[in-house]
């Protein structure tokens, strides 16, 4: 049910971005921005039209509640006691250590079924089943397992992430490039060299897309794992909003989720055109 | 067959399947020759390279390489027609593999002196993709080189080339064999290719591949031009007997 807040996998109009030709730079920019325009309009019209604050809070409303929620008022700090960057920087932190956890579970497990005949034929339905699992699902059994503090959010965050990459590590080493592992071969690699120097790295690519994917799983993983004792936690926070009926709160929330999710994609993006410069070219 | 030969094929055929694409053939490569196998396409001349080079078993026969059975990435370093070179590293980081692979000190006037030897120039730090079709297999050669294997294979590495670069890269391949004085085999099915290159051509026949005529060329190796060597009247000789030996075998 808390899955359907998780903002869409950011993954889409970046991809655009980066096919499209350079020349459209600015037409893009001021089309993007026409967009947002207008639904800002159409935001503003409704809440204005409907007039129930709590079905569709109005964009001035949610301005002011991100004021609130990242000041002192009245002696009352933020939302719940922490500021809304606060809330925000430690949803951060659990999905970058989720993340990287689930991202390196995933690499290892994904060489090894991609390289180990048998182990992919034990291991792919195991695998395909827990990516089927909603989040939310196992985590009642980690809490069970782990109590409510740290430990079962980030085991949650990094189950979440680990099959994305898993799954395309494992098809990227699976189709290994015969010929130049043959080359390798023929200048003297043995079986982990030509792993390390020629299918990893033409595995990169797949990779990274599995870690982009698997970065948006815990994003969206994220609320999820802050409904039970999240605060602080963007997720912890919205869920409490949600309580007191307070749509304003819940939909900055949302923006903040959606917008830093947005940037760490754009990070990710970068950096995988800095480590992979060959991408499309062979 | 003595042990002192380069490369020792006796009584070797090859089946994929019920295909038996090679052999038999019995064939002794002294050390120091240039070696090459010619005929028509799908005659086999590739899979004896494989089988020479390690990667493939024969069926039947033995292969020995230097008295050994032949390993691959131990004593033949190997050229194919596509330059298989690695695109996540530079021009000179494949090189330097190469030379990390072989245990050998990896240096960047190491680096640049292999690539020196194939004709190419401040290249070392160029990507793959920004070095043209012909250089790229430069390259190629300059990194089976780097191994220094006492085997040199190359299977038809200039098929893919226009053919002002395919002529430029003969010239200089031959150069370079005659500098380094290591013993190759050289597929192709081009007869001019054959005749200009080696300094002995073996024209296989039609699968199964079976050596359908040896010949020694006896042309000069060193301090000729190319143009020289191709309008001399031995070299027209030379390219008709081939060029008849592999004709008669083929039926279209």
């Amino acid at each position: 049910m808390t899955t359907t807040l998780a903002p869409a996998p950011p993954a889409a109009p970046a991809e655009k971005a980066a096919l499209a030709p350079s020349g459209g730079l600015r037409r893009r920019l001021a089309l993007r921005l026409l967009a947002l325009a207008v639904l800002y309009l159409l935001w503003e019209v409704t809440a204005r039209v409907m007039h129930n604050p709590t079905f569709i809070p109005s964009p001035g409303a949610v301005w002011d509640q991100l004021i609130t929620t990242s000041t002192t008022h009245d002696g009352v700090r933020g939302y719940s006691g922490h500021l809304l960057i606060e809330h925000l920087g430690v949803s951060l932190r659990r999905i970058v250590i989720g993340s990287l956890i689930g991202i390196a579970g995933g690499l290892l497990i994904g060489v090894l079924l991609g390289t180990v005949g048998w182990l992919r034929v034990v291991a792919e339905p195991v695998i395909t089943f827990v990516r089927a699992l909603p989040p939310l699902a196992y985590f009642s059994l980690f809490i069970i397992w782990f109590g409510i503090d740290e430990t079962p959010k980030l085991w949650l965050l990094s189950i979440a992430a680990l099959p994305p990459v898993a799954v395309a590590t494992a098809a990227a080493v699976h189709n290994a490039p015969t010929g130049l592992v043959e080359a390798a071969r023929a200048l003297g690699a043995g079986r982990w060299q030509s792993i390390r120097d020629v299918v990893l790295p033409h595995a990169l690519p797949e990779i990274f897309t599995g870690i982009r994917l698997a970065v948006g799983v815990a994003y969206s993983s994220v609320v999820a794992a802050e409904t039970i004792n999240g605060v602080p936690g963007i997720g912890g926070m919205i869920r409490d909003a949600q309580r007191y009926s307070q749509t304003d709160v819940v939909v900055l929330g949302l923006f903040a989720i959606g917008l830093s999710g947005l940037l760490i994609d754009a990070l990710l993006l970068t950096a995988e055109n800095r480590l992979i410069p060959w991408r499309g070219r062979a | 067959m003595s042990s002192a030969d380069a490369i020792a094929v006796s009584g070797v055929t090859h089946s994929y399947g019920d295909v038996t694409a090679v052999g038999p053939i019995d064939l002794t490569v002294p050390p120091g020759e240039f070696l090459v196998l010619v005929g028509a396409s799908g005659c086999g001349k590739s899979t004896l390279l494989r089988l020479i080079a390690g990667f493939e078993q024969p069926t039947t026969g033995t292969v020995l390489t230097n008295g050994t059975a032949p390993v691959p990435g131990r004593g033949a370093g190997l050229v194919f027609q596509q330059p298989r070179l690695f695109p996540w590293k530079t021009v000179g980081g494949n090189i330097a593999l190469a030379l990390r692979y072989a245990g050998r000190p990896v240096t960047d006037e190491r680096v640049d002196d292999l690539l020196r030897r194939v004709g190419l120039h401040d290249v070392a730090k160029r990507r793959i993709w920004q070095i043209s079709g012909g250089q790229q297999q430069r390259v190629a050669i300059a990194r089976a080189l780097a191994v220094e294997n006492p085997l040199l294979l190359l299977d038809e590495p200039f098929a893919a080339l226009d053919a002002l670069t395919r002529e430029k890269l003969q010239d200089d391949l031959r150069q370079v064999s005659a500098s380094t004085g290591r013993t190759s085999v050289f597929v192709t099915h081009s007869v001019d290719e054959a005749v200009f290159l080696g300094s002995r051509v073996v024209v296989l026949t039609p699968r199964p591949g079976t050596i359908a005529l040896d010949l020694t060329i006896d042309l000069p190796r060193t301090g000729i031009a190319a143009d020289e060597l191709r309008g001399l009247p031995e070299f027209a000789a030379l390219r008709a007997e081939v060029g008849h030996a592999i004709r008669d075998r083929v039926t279209v």
